[in-house]
Parts: structure tokens; C-alpha cells; sequence
């Protein structure tokens, strides 16, 4: 397993999908996964689908600044993320950091155990 | 449990960013021979050279400010993962750089949690 191509891989899956169809993210994660939004604190596949599913915007376009990884052992993968965001009608993109801690599946795919997303304000 | 993984990781950052301003050698504590940190996208593995790294950086003082802390559990065997943003403020400097910093923390055979991973970013 390179931790480097699963990270691309997952980066550009996760938010190309995020960008074209929010729902679709419901089988990147399980019923143990959690996502902590702007401090709010998710459990679950479809609390956190519901979540992001219903941010406040229509459209939206992620742009990648930096990706990093490392594996966290047990043949999990920890990507951390850098990048703008632009929503339809806004002047200025928003700059966010995310992580991600990976986890494989018994099908030889991963999914997301870990998911922490913050706004970076000047 | 949620809050004693909060309560765990806010532990964690207020030890490792006075151990970072006050005594930068002492955080060779927090590492062992399995740790790895990307820093600006240079990755180094092992309590020594990050240790190193870290003591070599351009400054001899820095202040953290932290304005974020979010923890969760990382997996059944007790790790955490810790996400922190914040300023650093170094001597001499008009402005504080804005930084992201993510840890995964992993327990001692004693009980401890040391920093298996660590991946910092500037954020420009």
C-alpha cells in the first residue's frame, strides 16, 4: 500500500464528488466514522451525509493547495488537506484545512474513520 | 467519552506548544523511533531527526497562540487524533503566520500517548 497514491486518489474522489454530488459521499463512510464541521461534531454515514448535504450553498468548487499523508499504522492512511473553496456568488473563495485518517475495508478499498474540517480565517 | 477525548487532546496541545516555546529539546519526549512529521512537505521519521528539525528551525523564540483545537477518536486501541489551528508569532516579526497542525497521538506500553504522526502547514 502507498500512502501516497491512496491519499491522490482519495483526495481527488472525495472532492470532486463533493463538488458534483454531495449525497454520493454516503459510502466513503461507516456507521463509526466521525466528522467534526467548524466544531460541530457528527457520527455516523447518514447524520453526516444529512450534514453535508445540507450546507448552506448550492454549488461549490473545492480547489487543492497541499496534500499530505502518512500511514497511521493498522493500514490506516492520514491525509491532510489545504485548499480554497468557492461558493456560486461569492467574490472571494474561503480557505479551509482538512484531515482525513483512511481506514481499509475488507474489500480493499478505504473508507473515512476520521474527518475534521476548519475554515482557516486570516 | 467525547469530552475525555477533548479534554485529552486540549492536554496534549497546551504540553507540546509550551514545551515548543519554552524548552524545544524537551519535545524529543513526545517522539519515538516510529514517529513521523511532514513539515512543509518534508517528511522525517524518528524521535532524532525530528528533533533535530525542530531544533534547527530559523528562530530561537516563537510564541503559539492556538485558536482551534478539535480531537477525536482515532481507532479501538486508544489513539487520538488532534487538529489545531493557530498563530505563531516569531521575535522581530510584524505579523503572525497562520498555521494548521494535525497529530496522532498513540499509546505508551505505560500508559502515555506519544506522536506517531504529525503534519504541519503554514497557512498562507
Amino acid at each position: 500500500m502507498d500512502p501516497d497514491a491512496v491519499a491522490k486518489a482519495f483526495v481527488d474522489h472525495y472532492y470532486s464528488t463533493f463538488d458534483a454530488n454531495r449525497a454520493g459521499l454516503g459510502n466513503l463512510y461507516q456507521e463509526g466514522s466521525m466528522l467534526t464541521f467548524e466544531g460541530q461534531k457528527i457520527q455516523g454515514s447518514q447524520s453526516i451525509v444529512a450534514k453535508l448535504t445540507s450546507l448552506p450553498f448550492q454549488q461549490c468548487k473545492h480547489n487543492i493547495t497541499t496534500v499530505d499523508c502518512q500511514p497511521s499504522g493498522a493500514g490506516g492512511v492520514l491525509v491532510f488537506v489545504s485548499g480554497t473553496l468557492q461558493l456560486a456568488g461569492e467574490q472571494h473563495a474561503l480557505k479551509f484545512s482538512q484531515m482525513f485518517h483512511l481506514m481499509p475495508t475488507p474489500q480493499g478499498s478505504f473508507y473515512v474513520l476520521n474527518d475534521i474540517f476548519r475554515l482557516n480565517y486570516a | 467519552m467525547e469530552e475525555q477525548i477533548d479534554s485529552v487532546g486540549k492536554a496534549f496541545v497546551d504540553h507540546y506548544y509550551h514545551l515548543f516555546d519554552t524548552d524545544r529539546p524537551a519535545l524529543s519526549s513526545l517522539y519515538q523511533p516510529t514517529s513521523m512529521l511532514t513539515f512543509e512537505g518534508q517528511k522525517i521519521q524518528g524521535v532524532d531527526d525530528i528533533t533535530s528539525k525542530l531544533n534547527q528551525l530559523p528562530f530561537d523564540r516563537c510564541r503559539h497562540v492556538i485558536s482551534t483545537i478539535d480531537s477525536q477518536p482515532a481507532s479501538v486501541t486508544g489513539g487520538i487524533v488532534v487538529f489545531v489551528s493557530g498563530s505563531i508569532q516569531l521575535p522581530g516579526e510584524n505579523h503572525p503566520l497562520q498555521f494548521s497542525q494535525m497529530f496522532h497521538l498513540s499509546p505508551t506500553l505505560q500508559g502515555n500517548l506519544f506522536v506517531l504522526n504529525d503534519i504541519f502547514r503554514l497557512n498562507y
